[in-house]
């Protein structure tokens, strides 16, 4: 016992450890926050394509750039490990530089003795939800190891230019509190439903429309829709939360969506919309033009809406949210949808977008409206 | 036999051992150097509440409301009547203090059932400079644990005295002691049976069989069930509307991810922060703790209780802490299980450094003092240079006014980017947020149906953590959540799209306030977890009222002088186990 | 003795309202000082009889108010009777207490009739009487004037509303009937007054906002003191919303004629636009903004190109472009 025990015990360590290795003992941790390498020995060797793209994510997921970068076939000489962290992290506050690479599914296209083709769905953590990315990625065989062919050619640096700007911008100026009563009284913006339409969707019931400022003044609204059933009582309450421009300028017009996840339209006797509009302040800075909206299939089969958003004033865009209303023949609004773009809009520069469209409704829609709400880091 | 020889041949005494603990650890508590911890805050908010409202356990500033029979008392509940005179913060630091002290004469006392005074009193001494405790104490704020566990170690040498040598006066005070552990910290005591009592319960089996012929073994496990079978009932009583909070509404969310379950072989940095760390040069004695622990029979239980404690102190690395604790094991967090796993191994580190010493004297001496240095010291280096250290501390105050003026607190706020720092805002506003810094009280569909911890923290839960805060946020008028606070840019597009607009900046710009107009006041949330006031009553008196018996029975009830017994005497290298086993 | 007082009492208990001091009386009379029952009896026969003969002589007393009392104006309320006596004022936003002598008018200060309102004067000397007057607003010193809306879009019929509300120098609201008048003025337009009476304190009207765009003041005046607000009236909904557009380097310019509503005021800047183009290549849309009258935006595309344009629900012209 006196010499066994101790071997037992460490034998059992090292048997638990080995399985430990296994996915059982693997577990989710905290996002974005370097957790380092594996210890010396216990990292995988990129014995096959998908070992070694499986160890490139992972040094990319632990932001461990200086592994991944070495651990890459470069094509093109300008390829420097510091363009190689913009093309994961993002540049000029786009929503990539906010975002954490959480997981990725991979699976081999074609494969050789000397090369692979790997398409990988990229799963990100963002501040506005989760966001997949879609990446082919090819994988060549050099000295018994795969290594990742990096060939993304970086972004070259716009030149530094000077945009004329000439915006407008509402502010609030508020009286004194000594002022005489009546005298500082401003009447809320006046905004209206211009349409509305409820519909059950896979997720639950939508409700969903657009709605008007027709006001000479910018408003700050929300639509908040409560469902109500035959015997009068509230089934749920939600509000179009990120499904709606907030600030809407005199005369805009927005899409709104209201989603009621697990509740069927078939319970539901009435909708009641309250809108409320306030006076904010607001500028009518950046204008963002949307160009070549088209109506498609992508590579995956889904029917999107996709074009390109054109930043066309002087301010860079953080985050652009398309937010898109979808009308059939008679003009009413069939489904509203929205996506955002994950590279920030540099001025005069443009990004493309593309949103889903439920299949099933693909074919109806006639004609579409979209919107573009923003995020500008230096004016939120 | 020189000056130097006696002294190194002598116990160190236990005043000598609290002084080194005073001068070690007071210094750095006076300095509150907690403050800036995981979990400091926490205590400090859930102790405030006592401090206001005894005997109200419904704490309407987290969650939306939430029970605070949730978690065990004894610590709040004795920094908030420290608070009365020192303030809430050095109440906590007191506290922490007198966990701190507490936990050398635990492990001096628990030492002498496995080994002699001399090797005993080194236990206590390296216990003080342990990596593993602060680590807990400095960079987890881990109070409840740390106390509960220098506690229960008080408690289980009366334990082995009950159990083999039926002294009634044992009984009484390790019954109270053990409910004193359990009122500080329920989940040290539970596992405390295992880990510690267990290896204990065999030692006596086996001291019963080999040194105590007259008593037998069916008397050792008799008096053990009596024990054990009181403190079970002791507990039920003391912590009786945590068990009733628990059945009514038990803890149903999906598992949260912690870095402590992380296999720590593929992420280097948690197992420095989960093992380098907390062991430090105790590393270098592992072998000895194997190869020593095996050779005697007598502290094979010990070396049994330490492996297993080991074993869970690795969290992921292996799969025996999930398969043994099943859905649990998610709701954990492993590092307590490494503090143990120290304080286990502690004997047998005395044994080691008693036969250092008798060896090479001085140059041993030097040798164990710096080592333990080293590792008290690479631990509190630690506490600044890890990636998990709790985010820079801020200046909240501007936080907390603006919330405590112009009526802001009829309305629900939330922090973002915050870390700890939400409960300091907490604790001295008096609005209500819907978050809150503690997993298992949360009830809000919103918090518990995602896998993710606080709001403040959601970016580190990933996916699920930004869908819990969205859910939060899409609901922000049902709880009257009009103000957010912002400490981190991360956040910033999520709520411009939301709706929330900026309104205030503090800090030079390094906080933000933000609101939405259409937001309502914030009402009572329906709930039926408010405890009714005679539940109130029993947790504002029984925890409270067990420690300070505690203390009344250790001062009235002294202990008998020790019975002679034959325990773990060092040996030299040349010495043959014969020499040493009875 | 003793019987006569229990008498005198029992009798005069009900009407005098002092069984109390009846039933000292009597338990000193049943005391030990028996030798001294007569003289104390007599001397408290004396006391009660002339406390009595109080009563009655109060019960007489009459209270008579100001017969036109005015706020922040002295007056007076006359008293009958004699003796000394508690009154009390109860009124809105005030309750005193002082002793005063009856017989003689009891003054009430400007300060004490501050608010206008009901009044209760209550006088008390033994038992109690009271009268009620009523204290009119002084003359009218301000207006409340609420107007609304604070914007109005031009040529809607019944669309600005004001309110007046005379107060005098006490914030009483003065009810009596006062002829308020109010003038409308705007630029480009001769002012418009129109005189109102108060009804219960108020005085309104009601009216059509102009044809231009522009400030529209509002004066309300009353005896030489008036208060004036500012109603933004401003354009409505664009009019015959025209596009016109031209080939550039980058694609075309599309631009609207100076946007205007259909009584010709140009609409606000920041009004937005949507011009659509559609083209081979699919829909273009700019949301832009109207700067100086004018929407304008830069589109892409060379080939032949549909535009249109929108300002809210209003539609505009149809634009086509050939192929550059």
């Amino acid at each position: 016992m006196r010499r066994l025990l101790p071997i037992i015990l460490v034998a059992v360590t090292v048997l638990l450890m080995v399985i430990g290795l296994t996915s059982v003992g693997r577990s989710g941790g905290t996002v974005g926050i370097a957790s380092g390498s594996a210890l010396p020995g216990f990292s995988s060797n990129a014995n096959t394509p998908e070992q070694a793209l499986s160890n490139f994510l992972i040094d990319v997921q632990r932001r461990n750039w200086d592994r991944a970068f070495a651990s890459v076939e470069r094509t093109n000489d300008s390829v420097n490990e510091q363009s190689f962290i913009q093309e994961w992290t993002g540049t000029n506050g786009g929503l990539r530089t906010f975002s954490s690479l959480e997981s990725y599914d991979a699976r081999p296209l074609h494969a050789t003795d000397s090369e692979a083709q790997m398409r990988v769905r990229l799963h990100w953590s963002t501040p506005v939800g989760p966001m997949e990315d879609v990446r082919d990625f090819h994988l060549v065989h050099r000295a018994d190891q795969w290594k990742v062919v990096w060939d993304e050619v970086p972004v070259p640096n716009v030149p530094s230019q000077v945009i004329p700007v000439n915006y407008l911008r509402w502010d609030l100026v508020q009286g004194g509190a000594g002022e005489q009563w009546g005298s500082n009284n401003v009447d809320s913006p006046h905004v209206r439903i211009v349409s509305m339409n409820a519909v059950d969707s896979a997720e639950g019931a939508v409700v969903m429309g657009e709605i008007v400022n027709e006001d000479t003044i910018p408003a700050f609204v929300n639509v908040q829709a409560t469902l109500v059933d035959a015997a009068g009582s509230a089934i749920d309450d939600e509000s179009s939360f990120d499904k709606i421009l907030h600030v809407l300028l005199p005369k805009q017009v927005s899409p709104y969506r209201i989603d009621f996840p697990k509740v069927s339209l078939g319970k539901v006797k009435n909708v009641h919309i309250d809108v409320k509009a306030t006076l904010v302040p607001a500028s009518s800075d950046p204008v963002i033009g949307v160009m070549n909206q088209k109506l498609d299939t992508d590579a995956q089969g889904r029917a999107v809406l996709h074009g390109e958003l054109l930043n066309q004033s002087g301010e860079t865009v953080n985050v652009p949210h398309v937010i898109a209303s979808f009308y059939d023949n008679n003009g009413k609004v069939v489904w509203v949808s929205d996506g955002y773009v994950q590279r920030a809009l540099l001025p005069q520069e443009s990004e493309a977008f593309a949103v889903e469209i439920p299949k099933s409704l693909a074919g109806k829609v006639q004609n579409f409206h979209v919107v573009v709400n923003q995020y500008s880091m230096h004016n939120s | 036999m020189t000056s130097n020889e006696i002294y190194y041949s002598r116990p160190i005494p236990i005043l000598t051992i609290l002084l080194v603990a005073l001068a070690v650890h007071g210094p750095l508590l006076l300095m509150q150097l907690p403050s800036g911890s995981f979990d400091t805050n926490f205590h400090i908010f859930l102790a405030s509440h006592y401090a206001h409202h005894w005997f109200n356990p419904w704490n309407e500033k987290w969650f939306a409301g939430f029970s605070q029979t949730t978690y065990p008392p004894l610590t709040h509940q004795w920094i908030a009547l420290f608070s009365t005179v020192t303030g809430l913060k050095l109440g906590y630091m007191l506290v922490q203090l007198i966990g701190v002290l507490l936990l050398p004469v635990g492990v001096f006392r628990f030492a002498r059932i496995w080994v002699d005074d001399r090797a005993a009193s080194y236990a206590a001494l390296g216990s003080i400079f342990l990596g593993a405790l602060s680590f807990l104490v400095y960079e987890a704020g881990q109070l409840a644990t740390v106390t509960s566990a220098a506690l229960y170690l008080n408690a289980l040498p009366y334990f082995y005295e009950w159990a083999t040598e039926s002294s009634g006066r044992a009984l009484i005070k390790g019954v109270v002691l053990s409910l004193t552990a359990a009122a500080a910290h329920h989940v040290t005591l539970i596992f405390g049976v295992v880990f510690f009592a267990g290896p204990v319960f065999w030692i006596a089996c086996l001291d019963a069989r080999y040194e105590h012929r007259e008593r037998s073994l069916a008397g050792v496990i008799t008096r053990a069930l009596v024990f054990v079978v009181l403190v079970g009932i002791g507990v039920g009583i003391v912590l009786f509307p945590y068990w009733v909070t628990l059945i009514q509404h038990p803890i149903h969310q999906i598992p949260i991810p912690h870095d402590s379950r992380n296999n720590f072989l593929l992420n280097s940095i948690t197992g420095v922060n989960y093992f380098l760390i907390p062991y430090g040069a105790m590393i270098l004695a592992l072998p000895f703790i194997f190869l020593r622990g095996s050779a005697s029979p007598r502290l094979r239980p010990l070396l049994v209780g330490f492996w297993l404690s080991l074993i869970f102190g690795l969290g992921g690395t292996t799969p025996l802490p999930r398969w043994l604790l099943g859905r649990a094991y998610e709701i954990l967090t492993f590092e307590r299980f490494t503090l143990w796993a120290t304080l286990l191994a502690m004997p047998i580190v005395g044994l080691l450094a008693v036969q250092l010493l008798d060896r090479y004297r001085t140059k041993a001496a030097v040798g164990l003092a710096i080592a333990s240095v080293v590792t008290i010291g690479a631990a509190l280096a630690w506490i600044t240079a890890n990636p998990y250290r709790p985010a820079e501390t801020m200046d909240v105050n501007p936080v907390i006014s603006f919330l405590n003026r112009d009526g802001h607190d009829s309305y629900r706020y939330l922090t973002l980017g915050f870390g700890s720092q939400l409960a300091e805002v907490s604790t001295y506003t008096n609005a209500s947020s819907v978050d809150g810094d503690y997993n298992s009280a949360r009830l809000l569909p919103e918090m518990t149906q995602y896998g993710s911890a606080q709001l403040t923290n959601a970016k580190f839960y990933g996916t699920a953590g930004m869908a819990s805060l969205r859910a939060m946020l899409e609901h922000a008028n049902r709880y009257g959540l009009k103000y957010i606070f912002v400490h981190d840019s991360y956040y910033e597009p999520l709520l411009t799209f939301a709706g929330w607009r900026q309104i205030e900046s503090f800090d030079h710009g390094e906080i933000t306030a933000w609101s939405k107009d259409d937001v309502p006041p914030a009402h009572r949330i329906e709930t039926d977890a408010v405890p009714p006031a005679w539940m109130g009553l029993l947790w504002g008196t029984l925890p409270v009222g067990v420690s300070v018996l505690a203390m009344f029975l250790e001062l009235l009830l002294p202990g008998r002088r020790r019975a002679r017994r034959i325990i773990e005497t060092p040996v030299r290298i040349t010495d043959r186990e014969s020499h040493y086993v009875a | 003795m003793s019987s006569s007082i229990n008498t005198a009492c029992t009798t005069r208990k009900s009407r005098i309202g002092s069984e109390q001091w009846c039933r000292v009386l009597q338990a000193d009379v049943r005391g030990d000082v028996r030798q001294s029952v007569r003289r104390r009896g007599a001397l408290a026969f004396a006391i009660c009889a002339v406390f009595l003969a109080g009563m009655l002589y109060a019960q007489d007393t009459d209270l008579r108010a100001p017969s036109a009392a005015v706020a922040g104006t002295p007056a007076s309320i006359g008293t009958t009777g004699g003796g000394s006596a508690t009154f009390y004022l109860v009124g809105p936003s005030i309750a005193i207490e002082r002793a005063v002598q009856l017989g003689q008018d009891i003054p009430l200060t400007a300060k004490e009739l501050e608010s206008a309102g009901k009044y209760i004067a209550i006088v008390c000397a033994g038992n109690c009487r009271s009268v009620g007057f009523f204290v009119a607003p002084a003359k009218p010193v301000s207006l409340a004037f609420l107007v609304h809306p604070s914007r109005a879009p031009v040529g809607e019929s019944n669309v600005v509303s004001g309110v007046a509300l005379p107060f005098d120098e006490f914030h009483n609201l003065v009810l009596t009937p006062t002829s308020v008048d109010f003038q409308l003025t705007a630029a480009g337009a001769a002012p418009v007054s129109h005189r109102a009476s108060t009804q219960n304190g108020a005085a309104w009207f009601r009216t059509s906002s102009g044809r231009s765009a522009g400030n529209l003041q509002i004066t309300a005046s009353i005896n030489g003191v008036s208060t004036r607000r500012v109603v933004q009236q401003v354009a409505s909904d664009p009019c015959r919303l025209q596009i016109k557009g031209q080939r550039n380097a980058k694609g075309f310019v599309v631009e609207t004629e100076p946007v205007r509503d259909c009584t010709g005021n140009p609409v606000p800047d920041g009004t937005i636009v949507t011009f659509t183009a559609r083209d081979a290549q699919g829909t273009d849309t700019v949301d832009a903004p109207v700067k100086k009258g004018i929407a304008r935006a830069q589109m892409e595309g060379t080939g032949p190109v549909t535009i249109s344009a929108a300002s809210g629900v209003v539609m505009g012209n149809e634009l086509h472009l050939g192929a550059q």
